[in-house]
């Protein structure tokens, strides 16, 4: 008997197209497209002009179309050390914050997954207020805490800890101190997410065959938690690398980072074809991160995939 | 004659000439490379109380949604009242559902939501108001009216449910383990409420269910169902006193299984040759032939218990009483009648436990009539 | 047992006074008389007095308001649809591509997407005219194409955690897919309709590096005036302008959270649904 064809369902068919579509279409253009046209732009030449770059593809009259590709910018970038140290001190500053993050993060996380459940909601909104206010706002704030004559110093001379004043602000410490601030929220919240999951029983199983709790933490739920360590990472990791308000206010001039790198070769030395160079590079480090993100949150939302 | 004629009137599945309602032809529906249900076709009359019986995973569920619209037949067609409704969507279809989860909308109230129904119909809002007014009468609801599900209990929630799918007078009322959520004292008298009611108002009732009990107390009639095929169509007597196969047999109650081989035919009564000492006679209307495989399935509440072992007697098997477990109205014997072999049977408790004579270790003859059981060839 | 629990929350206090100890301490400066915000020298809301006075800083808080709200609209539509497709649309062409999509933006560093859209609108501009010069419009387009990844997280969340039968429920009842939509998903899931929107808002409202790529003349948002002040050094009125904007954003969030309560008692389907 020949199968019957699937009634049909036009109402559907314009469901798929309007939400599909729509946002597709949206993504593609604004998200998708720029990124072309950024690595289009990155391989133009700078020129004194508005736009301040120039065409790839000319007409000579003729018939004869000129496509004129130049690697120079990308040439530039990877032989000049100031780029390349640009990027080495991105990826270690982004390395060394996600770790703190995860050591901070990690046993706050738990601490709010396993305390009494009526105070848990509390506790993770404390978590989440902050991320509400301003970012520019607190990073401000470190500025009045950090600084020569700040709180922190002031503070200490108080104690008798320290003679004279320490220099933190414009230092490297200052951005891991910074940046360890802005994210913390966003190591905790997946963290939390992925321990409140995990099922207490599992732990009174290795209790009860014998294990110690610690060694039950690490046999159990560390290997569990996996999942959110792993989004918890990438979700810190992935945007500190082209961070730029932290570097910018609380790093001194001599703190070579990414993002302010490509700020400043845009806005100070309008060579938006060097800028853009930048960050196809930056994109094309942060791709292997990204994409080893999106597998493992497939992997966490769809177990049995 | 004037019974037969009745029977026909309560029983139409006799009735050859009898117009079906609701027809199921060859629907097969394919989930990937799963059949979950598998060339099934189906015929269900006006009025009646028609169940879907089987385990979880065997097709009853989308077979109703397949009924309901909710999801459309990878080949074969349905018919509701003559009328083709294979490719109709559910919001066009004139039947209605009452869901597992009773579906009640969270952020409306028990009014609202049977009100919802009506509203789709565009029902002018006088006649609207009458109606939701006498469902919720029906259902002795109407001081609940204003109530949210989430203020409701279990039964109360069922109530709000199936005043819900009745709102709109469907053809058929199709109803997804109508009592699965509820508790068990709750459910054996909603059980003959539901039954009362669907009797009331005449509508025809499509359940699906794993409880066998259930099915059995309110049904017209059962179709038991396994991976996705139907297995047996029949009345609850019919199903449990005449099973058509092994499946049917001891998935509906619990039963004894004899296996042999016919020997001897003699009208409508053959002989069963089993490795369990004397051939075994039963009645059977199927043509059997000499040497065919059989199953005999017996009940173990049709068979006799006796410390005396009598030569006369027609079916008797000897054996050794196992253990003995005492329900308060019945005992439970095992009985072992070979090595590999033990045999179930339920004993009335007619006189105080104490005083009886059967006991552990003790040998045993057991007997049934020829008509008590059923010959199975598969 | 109890005793195993102290480190854990020793580290939890501290982990909170290290994310309140830098806001608490701003918001006590801000009424600080010096002009200094690190020694305190006695009461005052002049600083309060001042801000309100800055004509400048008024204006760019208006035009961020502005482009957070027009923002949050759209990002919630734009977000919806989106939710509704990984949800409702479970196998399409293109949906590892679509869900790339939506996740990149939430971790792409601002200074590629701001400087890709700038670049963007620029291309435009000389292709097609449109947009004519970069301000209000640009800055709108630039947040909801990362604000509506947000709102599609939360959105689908809820989306995904919804009863399905509840909808099959409406349709057997004979309401058309559409009508369904309208009167029962779309009530089921407003509160995440409304934190997706109040969350996209905060976010246009936070965005500096975006905003400065893809701004023009005449259109300084209150981030970018921020910014601007804070390279100059620390000033009190900022302090001011920072409490403020915490004051406004708890109300939104206490406001929200009544909101919620109010719907979270119609959320009768969590525990009606036994499936």
């Amino acid at each position: 008997m020949p199968p019957t064809a699937r009634p049909r369902q036009p109402g559907r068919r314009l469901s798929r197209l309007v939400n599909i579509g729509i946002p597709y279409l949206w993504l593609g253009i604004f998200f998708l497209l720029p990124f072309v046209i950024v690595l289009q732009i990155s391989l133009a030449e700078p020129r004194l002009a508005q736009p301040p770059y120039t065409a790839l593809a000319e007409w000579l009259g003729d018939g004869v179309l000129s496509i004129r590709l130049d690697l120079q910018n990308y040439l530039l970038v990877l032989s000049d050390d100031i780029y390349l140290a640009a990027f080495m001190n991105s990826l270690k500053v982004a390395f060394f914050c996600t770790l703190l993050c995860l050591l901070i993060g990690y046993p706050m996380a738990y601490a709010i997954a396993t305390a009494p459940s009526r105070w848990r909601i509390p506790l993770l909104m404390l978590i989440i207020l902050p991320f509400w206010t301003s970012f520019l706002i607190r990073v401000y704030a470190w500025i009045g805490i950090l600084q020569t004559s700040g709180f922190l110093n002031n503070f200490l001379l108080w104690l008798g800890l320290i003679d004279e004043p320490l220099a933190i602000l414009y230092t490297q410490t200052a951005i891991y101190i910074g940046i360890v601030y802005s994210y913390l929220p966003f190591m905790i919240l997946p963290l939390y997410a992925n321990l409140t999951r995990l099922d207490r029983t599992l732990l009174e199983a290795a209790a009860d065959l014998g294990c110690r709790p610690f060694r039950a933490f690490v046999r159990v739920t560390l290997p569990l938690s996996r999942a959110g360590i792993i989004a918890g990472c990438m979700l810190v990791f992935i945007p500190v690398v082209g961070e730029f308000v932290i570097p910018d206010l609380l790093g001194g001039p001599d703190t070579l980072m990414v993002g302010r790198m490509l700020w400043t070769e845009f806005f100070s030395n309008v060579d938006w074809p060097l800028a853009s160079a930048l960050a196809i590079l930056l994109l094309g480090l942060l791709v292997i991160p990204f994409v080893l993100m999106q597998r493992w949150q497939l992997a966490a939302e769809d177990p049995d995939r | 004659m004037s019974v037969a004629i009745d029977r026909r009137a309560l029983e139409p599945w006799q009735d050859p000439s009898a117009v079906p309602f609701v027809r199921i032809e060859r629907v097969t529906k394919q989930f990937g490379d799963i059949y979950a249900v598998d060339d099934v076709s189906l015929s269900i009359f006006q009025g009646e109380f028609f169940s879907l019986l089987g385990s979880s995973g065997c097709g009853k569920s989308t077979l109703l949604r397949l009924l309901a619209g909710l999801d459309y037949p990878s080949s074969g067609r349905i018919f509701i009242d003559g009328a083709d409704v294979t490719d109709i969507p559910p919001y066009q279809r004139p039947v209605n559902m009452m869901f597992q989860s009773y579906a009640l909308f969270p952020h409306m109230t028990v009014e609202q939501n049977v009100e919802f129904g009506l509203e789709q119909e565009r029902m002018p809002r006088r006649e609207r108001a009458e109606r939701v007014g006498e469902m919720l009468d029906l259902l002795k609801i109407g001081e609940l009216r204003k109530r949210k599900p989430d203020q409701l209990s279990g039964g109360q929630r069922q109530r709000a449910a199936l005043a819900r799918s009745l709102a709109k007078h469907p053809k058929l009322l199709l109803l997804d383990e109508p009592l699965g959520a509820l508790d068990k004292r709750l459910r054996e008298n909603t059980q003959f409420e539901l039954v009362n009611l669907q009797e009331r108002i005449g509508t025809t009732f499509v359940t699906v269910t794993h409880d066998q009990e259930e099915a059995m107390t309110m049904s017209s009639r059962i179709a038991v169902m396994e991976a996705g095929r139907i297995l047996q169509i029949d009345t609850p007597t019919g199903i449990y006193e005449f099973p058509s196969n092994r499946f049917v047999a001891e998935f509906i109650g619990s039963v004894n299984l004899f296996e042999g081989r016919v020997m001897q035919r003699d009208g409508d009564l053959v002989t069963v040759e089993t490795r369990l000492g004397r051939p075994i006679q039963m009645r059977c209307p199927l043509p059997l032939a000499l040497g065919k495989p059989v199953t005999i399935a017996i009940r173990p509440e049709k068979i006799r218990l006796s410390a005396a072992y009598r030569d006369d007697a027609v079916n008797q098997i000897r054996g050794t009483v196992e253990d003995i477990a005492y329900l308060g109205d019945v005992s439970i014997y095992h009985v072992r009648i070979s090595p590999d072999q033990v045999t179930r049977m339920t004993l009335a408790n007619i006189q105080p436990q104490t005083e009886q004579e059967l006991t552990w270790g003790q040998e045993v003859a057991m007997e049934w009539s020829p008509t008590s059981g059923v010959v199975l060839t598969d | 047992m109890r005793r195993g629990r102290w480190p854990l929350f020793t580290i939890l206090a501290f982990g909170y006074a290290f994310l309140y100890i830098p806001v608490a301490l701003l918001v006590i400066f801000s009424f600080n008389e010096s002009r200094l915000v690190t020694v305190w020298s006695g009461f005052s809301t002049k600083w309060y007095a001042e801000l309100f006075r800055n004509q400048q800083l008024l204006e760019a808080a208006w035009l961020s308001i502005r482009i957070a709200a027009v923002n949050a609209t759209f990002a919630v539509l734009l977000g919806t649809l989106s939710a509704n497709a990984l949800v409702r649309h479970r196998r399409f062409r293109g949906r590892g591509g679509f869900e790339l999509l939506l996740t990149a933006p939430l971790v792409m560093p601002d200074v590629i997407i701001g400087l890709s859209l700038l670049l963007l609108f620029v291309a435009l501009q000389q292709g097609i005219g449109w947009p004519d010069g970069r301000g209000f419009t640009t800055i709108t387009i630039a947040h909801i194409t990362f604000s509506l990844a947000y709102v599609a997280v939360v959105v689908r969340a809820r989306l995904s955690q919804l009863d399905r039968s509840l909808e099959e429920a409406a349709m057997d009842l004979g309401a058309r897919p559409l009508t369904v939509y309208l009167r029962i998903t779309l009530p089921l899931i407003a509160p995440a309709l409304l934190s997706g929107w109040l969350l996209a808002f905060t976010l246009s409202l936070d965005d500096l590096v975006v905003a400065s790529f893809v701004s023009g003349p005449g259109s300084t948002t209150l981030p970018m005036v921020i910014y601007a002040s804070v390279r100059m050094g620390v000033s009190p009125q900022i302090n001011a302008l920072a409490t403020l904007i915490m004051l406004f954003v708890a109300l939104a969030v206490v406001v929200a959270s009544l909101a919620l309560r109010s719907q979270a008692k119609d959320r009768g389907h969590r525990t009606n649904a036994r499936r």
